[in-house]
């Protein structure tokens, strides 16, 4: 139903203050088709943004289209609108197929209609043997999984889910991702908000990126994290003999200088993390030295706003 | 036959916000049945309204006893003729010495208060003192106990106030024929030697006669109300005589007393020119408007006709009234409606059901009418069982007395609308601060409840700014659309003086646009309560469409 005219998501110019406080400063963005990683840290405005996308709140100034109609003023675009809001309270006294399907009625669907929706959807998200149990006995994974059922019950375009990973072991976790995947797959529109990068690159390759309410960055993350690879980037190794591997790293190309960390780890830096990554195979086998770890601090949320925020100002 | 979308052609618009309102009704009675508040409040109305019933079941059980409404069953004056009885015989009713047949008591002579004296003959003797030596006494002459020696013992050795000592009226037996007595009256042929510093009277009664004494039960509901059904008619019939009798005993006393009061008995107190007779007033539809007796005619009706139906109308009018309106009405939308859709903002479960395609305006209403199936429910559910109850053991003729369910019914249907209009308050006061909207309403209620307590004492003006005045005028309206007779009765109660409840429980509608009909007065009650929901709803909604939610 999409068509270019009017993507799914679209903010123009949206802010939105609490008071003093900024939610969203001065955000543009179109979004349509395919999973997109809302990504930034507690307090960037993601919550924002989203809840200013389901009507919740009113920009301050800006505008806020839904499949092009503005959320506040109308519910109509929430026929093809899924959410999966932050919030952990549930009905805790319903069963998992109650919730969902008496939430489908609210689209107009007959009992019938509903139940049979809610059990696809159930099983869909791999609550089918739990749907008759109580909420309220369901794990956090389950939890967070009812509540992606409910919003994918009516087959909607578009499905905003915020910070659904939130909280979960890391098996509910796989499953949700391949959840998210799977609607991906189908062709929908899918927004997903995230602290944690690893989890959205696990999902998702385009991104945005929110940070004290601004919009940060916005495309494919591995183009994001190319521009990041030739910014200066540590590579962690520990081994037994940090000053021996350091002789062998010296003369390799990307790298240009090494430092030795406290704890006896080799610190290597690099203007080229993937040309490094590259080499780095072939300098330990060279070496002979055992390895205990490699690690890429920088290679998180944190160090990756840290890039942009110092590339921008 | 399908559409394009291949549902049927029955799938409109309207099934679909059908289905909205009914998922979104039943969520919210399925929340109301899992809290416990629900339970606790809807259980003490089962309780209070059960209590009630036991208090209607007890009374019925226990039977009507007749009332006296003229008060003259009883024996005032302890001479053994119930008042009435006297009234008849033209007797005082306070004077012992004076009863049916007790005749007049003519004095021949007496002794000096003080003196020490001796006096012989075949007398009545009263008020005598002293010691009596006789052939032929009678102790107890016709008439009762006054008159006579009232106990009789043995005397103790030793001298009357010396060595023991007699209650007035009292004697006692010195030898076979030798009584001494204290203030004693009686018959009989001896001599009296009165005690020295006592008195003693004699003479003889005058125009005594036998009357045997009526029971009390012949005076209790012995003058019924008569009337014809025509005001043209002479109406009014003073059965039981104490208004026609002729020599009452304050004939002597004047026509008007110093403060300017009517003293004497009048028999044409309402000085339509008949006596002992009841002016029946009626309009031209024929519906009695006043009702102007004369003094001791119709006093003492049978209740079996009029207090019965009247107390027991007046239980259902005041239990739909205080219980229902005043009670449930107020205190179940104060536990079940402010939280409808505050709790669910608080909670952060709103975000579910407004994630839907749902106005948050339709939300409301939905959640209002959820709360209403529940408490709604319950009121119907009890009035219907209040109903049976009161129809099956309610006074008449008939089995089962329909009209007292119509009532029910109609106090069922007055009490959910204040339920909907107390829960769209209190509703809205819970949107508008989560935080002291429980405090506002509690003012509310209170208020309410005091609008409501000058409503049922018949205040016509104040109140109209309150839901509990329209609620119970619609109660009022609804009484008399069903039993049309209940202003009569009103009228009867008031003009006859009879202990009432209808007066108590029930005012005639005041707000009639001056048609007197009470469909006008319900009319405009509905109407008025419908507007206040509407409004609040609406307001409810304004605000909540306006609400950012985080």
């Amino acid at each position: 139903m999409s068509t270019k005219a009017t993507p799914a998501v679209l903010l123009e110019k949206c802010s939105k203050w609490y008071g003093q406080v900024i939610g969203i400063n001065d955000v543009s963005l179109a979004i349509d088709g395919g999973v997109t990683g809302i990504l930034g840290p507690n307090g960037a405005g993601k919550s924002t943004l989203f809840k200013l996308l389901m009507g919740r709140l009113k920009p301050s100034s800006g505008n806020v289209r839904l499949f092009g109609v503005d959320p506040w003023v109308s519910t109509s675009p929430y026929r093809r609108v899924g959410y999966v809001a932050e919030t952990e309270k549930l009905y805790d006294w319903m069963t998992g197929h109650d919730f969902v399907s008496t939430l489908a009625r609210l689209h107009g669907m007959t009992r019938e209609e509903a139940s049979d929706r809610a059990s696809h959807v159930l099983d869909f998200v791999g609550l089918s043997d739990v749907q008759n149990k109580e909420i309220g006995k369901y794990s956090k994974g389950m939890r967070q999984r009812v509540k992606i059922a409910h919003a994918l019950v009516h087959d909607p375009d578009l499905i905003i889910l915020d910070e659904p990973l939130h909280g979960c072991d890391p098996i509910a976790r796989t499953s949700i991702m391949s959840v998210i995947r799977d609607l991906g797959s189908q062709g929908k529109t899918v927004l997903v908000s995230s602290h944690i990068l690893d989890e959205i690159e696990r999902i998702t390759e385009q991104i945005v990126i929110l940070h004290n309410g601004r919009l940060l960055a916005l495309g494919n993350l591995h183009a994001i994290r190319d521009l990041l690879d030739k910014h200066p980037h540590r590579i962690l190794i520990r081994t037994e003999n940090p000053r021996k591997l350091a002789e062998y790293f010296v003369p390799e190309d990307p790298v240009y200088g090494v430092r030795f960390a406290e704890d006896g780890a080799l610190e290597i830096l690099t203007n080229d993390l993937s040309a490094a990554h590259e080499v780095l195979p072939r300098v330990i086998v060279d070496s002979g030295l055992k390895i205990t770890s490699i690690e890429n601090p920088d290679d998180n949320l944190e160090a990756l706003l840290g890039y942009l925020v110092g590339g921008t100002s | 036959m399908m559409d394009r979308q291949g549902r049927g052609l029955a799938e409109t618009v309207w099934t679909r916000l059908d289905r909205k309102a009914g998922a979104i009704t039943e969520l919210t009675i399925r929340q109301l049945r899992h809290r416990l508040s629900t339970w606790v409040v809807l259980g003490v109305g089962f309780l209070l309204l059960i209590c009630l019933l036991a208090l209607f079941i007890g009374g019925v059980r226990d039977g009507w006893e007749p009332i006296d409404n003229d008060n003259d069953s009883h024996d005032w004056d302890g001479d053994g003729y119930p008042a009435g009885q006297e009234y008849k015989y033209g007797s005082d009713p306070t004077d012992g010495y004076s009863f049916p047949g007790s005749g007049e008591f003519v004095e021949e002579g007496s002794f000096e208060w003080g003196s020490v004296g001796i006096y012989s003959g075949n007398h009545t003797w009263r008020w005598a003192t002293g010691v009596f030596t006789y052939n032929w006494i009678d102790e107890n002459p016709i008439g009762g106990e006054m008159l006579g020696i009232q106990s009789l013992s043995e005397c103790p050795e030793g001298e009357l106030f010396e060595d023991f000592w007699l209650d007035w009226g009292d004697g006692c037996r010195l030898d076979e024929n030798r009584l001494v007595v204290h203030d004693a009256s009686f018959i009989g042929n001896g001599t009296f030697r009165v005690q020295e510093g006592y008195y003693a009277e004699w003479g003889y009664m005058e125009d005594s006669f036998d009357v045997e004494p009526e029971p009390a039960s012949n005076y209790i509901d012995e003058d019924d109300i008569d009337w014809t059904g025509d005001p043209n008619k002479i109406n009014g019939f003073d059965d039981d005589g104490d208004c026609l009798r002729v020599g009452w005993p304050d004939e002597s006393t004047p026509e008007w007393d110093i403060w300017g009061n009517w003293e004497r008995h009048d028999p044409d107190g309402n000085r339509n020119g008949v006596d002992c007779d009841v002016e029946w007033i009626t309009d031209s539809d024929g519906n009695i408007i006043a009702i102007n007796p004369d003094n001791n005619v119709d006093e003492d009706p049978s209740e079996e006709n009029l207090a019965y139906e009247d107390a027991h109308r007046a239980f259902i009018i005041g239990t739909g009234k205080i219980a229902f309106v005043m009670i449930l009405g107020i205190f179940l939308p104060l536990f079940l409606a402010l939280g409808l859709v505050r709790d669910e903002t608080e909670n952060g479960t709103l975000h579910y059901l407004l994630s839907k395609p749902i106005h948050r305006g339709e939300f409301i209403t939905y959640r209002i009418l959820g709360y209403l199936v529940v408490a709604g429910g319950f009121v119907l559910i009890m009035s219907l069982l209040m109903g049976l109850v009161t129809a099956s053991l309610g006074p008449g003729d008939s089995i089962f007395r329909l009209k007292d369910v119509i009532v029910w019914l109609g106090i069922a249907f007055a009490t959910i609308l204040a339920l909907a209009a107390y829960g769209a308050i209190f509703n809205t006061l819970g949107l508008l601060s989560s935080r002291y909207g429980v405090y506002i309403a509690l003012v509310i209620g209170v208020y309410e409840f005091v609008m409501a307590v000058l409503t049922l004492g018949g205040a016509e003006l104040i109140p109209v700014l309150s839901v509990s005045h329209w609620t119970l005028q619609l109660i009022d309206s609804i009484v008399l659309i069903v039993w049309p007779n209940t202003i009569e009765m009103h009228i009867i109660a008031s003009a006859f003086n009879l202990p009432s409840g209808i007066t108590a429980f029930w005012n005639p509608p005041a707000h009639t646009l001056g048609t007197e009909s009470p469909f006008v007065s319900g009319l405009i009650s509905v109407i008025v309560l419908f507007l206040i929901t509407s409004l609040m709803i609406l307001f409810g909604q304004r605000q909540f469409k306006r609400r950012e939610i985080m």
